[in-house]
């Protein structure tokens, strides 16, 4: 058991941190001892943040790189799936696909973003492209290599039993696979982010990827620093959602802990 | 019940086939249980699979209840040697999966599941998970999700090697007394001389790769015995362990002998 005065110890030390940086940064870029170009202070931020909220640019920013990122998310993550789960049940397809798809998987996404643009163009539909892209081996190869490693002596059991192919596949495959979506899903969320935002640093005419760029372009530090929280803390109540989906994904594994 | 019929099996590999079972013969009753025994590696687990249709035997024939077994019999249940009990599927939910294969009713099938686990001792663990529980009432589920399905032939592989000696003998008891009461055939493939005498009426020896049948033993005085325990107090037994051991021909050197 953790002591209460242990746990108040920590939320402390936390919220002490927190006011050391906001208040360093905020008295440092104040008298001089920061340089603007390089640090901005808080209160700079927040006026950027009104500034940019009331433009209507940051919403329009903000909710455009949200959409890219949660589409490209479930999109990848169902294409990865339904390709790692069904591909090892088809043996041949599968030995003659995957050294196609661990080429693919090797190629840096840095390199594929030029090539979507192309393809989709400038807009927010090569974003997605590229967010799907990077999502779907995020996910494909943990579910697909567990699924190669699938243990046999359940599926043994579960023929004895008379199981068809189909209720195999739902009761067996399915089920042992989970484990692995759930780590596709907490790798594919960051992935995803990411990959939205690599697509608009390549080209884009808006999306806090293409904010970020235009700030640092123009030497607008504090929307830099704005861009950068903002895609922190989106990046953090991702995951957070994400973890939530734990004991939905292996209730199983959350059964009996307390 | 169950009977092998001139049975030989060969595994197809790439480079050379390997002859696993050659000619084997053998039949278990209704109400009468079987051991298998043989040197490891000699294809006992082989066996099971050509009965319960995992694999075809490539001459002869398995018939089980008066038909040939061809892919999966209703009459047939398996106990396998690792636990098959779901992780993802509580106690109750494992108990019924293979009458929820057969498609039975939910209602139907829950209140089977629910008076065997009562039966076999597992009452209150129904919602819990099967890492929850310890090796014996694992053993115990996986044995009510079998006897669910009311199997006439129960084929065992080496299901008790990973229990602690006591465990081993009440679950033991549990399953001859399982076999002889609802007039079932067992066949159980063991390396444990003990345990098949103390089980089984019959002990069939089997030798090395390609395995035929080298010895039959009627054992007469295991149905005597209140429990699987008090056999090895009896005086036959010694006498019947070292026949069975002298036909298993295990060189104690260990390299000696040609393998």
């Amino acid at each position: 058991m953790i002591s209460w005065t242990h746990t108040i110890i920590v939320v402390l030390g936390r919220i002490l941190v927190l006011v050391v940086i906001l208040l360093g940064t905020e008295l440092g870029v104040r008298y001089g001892l920061l340089s603007r170009l390089f640090f901005s202070s808080p209160t700079e931020i927040f006026s950027a943040f009104q500034l940019q909220f009331a433009e209507g640019g940051l919403a329009r920013d903000v909710g455009i790189t949200v959409f890219e990122t949660l589409l490209g998310l479930v999109a990848g993550s169902l294409a990865g799936m339904a390709v790692g789960l069904v591909l090892p049940q088809l043996h041949i397809l599968s030995r003659i696909f995957e050294p196609f798809l661990m080429v693919l998987n090797g190629i840096p996404v840095i390199v594929i973003a030029p090539l979507f643009i192309l393809w989709l163009g400038l807009g927010i539909l090569s974003k997605i492209g590229i967010s799907v892209y990077i999502v779907f081996f995020a996910m494909f190869i943990p579910v697909y290599t567990s699924s190669l490693r699938l243990d046999r002596s359940f599926t043994d059991a579960l023929r004895v039993m008379g199981a068809n192919r189909w209720q195999i596949f739902w009761k067996v495959v399915m089920p042992s696979a989970m484990p692995s979506v759930y780590t596709g899903l907490k790798i594919g969320s960051g992935l995803a982010l990411i990959g939205a935002v690599i697509g608009e640093f390549v080209a884009s005419r808006s999306g806090l990827g293409h904010m970020i760029l235009y700030a640092s372009g123009t030497l607008d530090t504090p929307t830099l620093y704005l861009g950068i929280i903002i895609l922190a803390v989106f990046a953090v109540s991702l995951s957070f959602a994400v973890d939530a989906m734990g004991p939905l994904l292996v209730h199983w594994r959350f059964a009996d802990e307390k | 019940m169950l009977e092998f019929r001139n049975v030989s099996f060969t595994f197809p590999g790439r480079r050379e086939e390997i002859e696993v079972l050659r000619d084997v013969s053998f039949a278990c009753r209704a109400d009468e249980i079987v051991a298998v025994i043989g040197p490891s590696g000699c294809g006992k687990s082989t066996l099971l699979s050509l009965a319960n249709g995992l694999r075809n035997p490539t001459a002869g024939a398995v018939w089980v209840g008066g038909e040939v077994v061809k892919g999966q019999s209703r009459l047939l249940g398996m106990l396998f040697q690792q636990s098959t009990l779901l992780p993802w599927r509580s106690v109750v939910e494992n108990i019924e999966l293979g009458l929820e294969v057969r498609g039975e009713q939910k209602k139907l099938r829950r209140e089977k599941a629910l008076a065997l686990m009562r039966q076999y001792g597992l009452g209150g663990f129904e919602r819990k998970y099967p890492h929850a529980l310890s090796g014996g009432m694992q053993k115990r589920a996986a044995l009510a999700q079998t006897l669910a399905m009311e199997p006439k032939v129960l084929l065992l592989d080496e299901p008790f090697a990973a229990l602690d000696a006591q465990t081993r003998v009440v679950i033991e008891n549990d399953v001859v007394k399982i076999c002889r009461t609802g007039k079932r055939a067992m066949l159980i493939v063991t390396h444990d001389i003990a345990e098949a005498i103390s089980m089984a009426d019959r002990v069939v020896v089997l030798s090395r790769r390609p395995a035929t049948v080298k010895e039959i033993f009627e054992i007469p005085f295991s149905r005597d015995a209140k429990s699987v325990a008090d056999v090895p107090g009896m005086t036959e037994f010694t006498t019947y362990f070292k026949r069975i051991w002298d036909a298993l021909d295990i060189s104690v050197t260990g390299m000696g002998e040609a393998a």
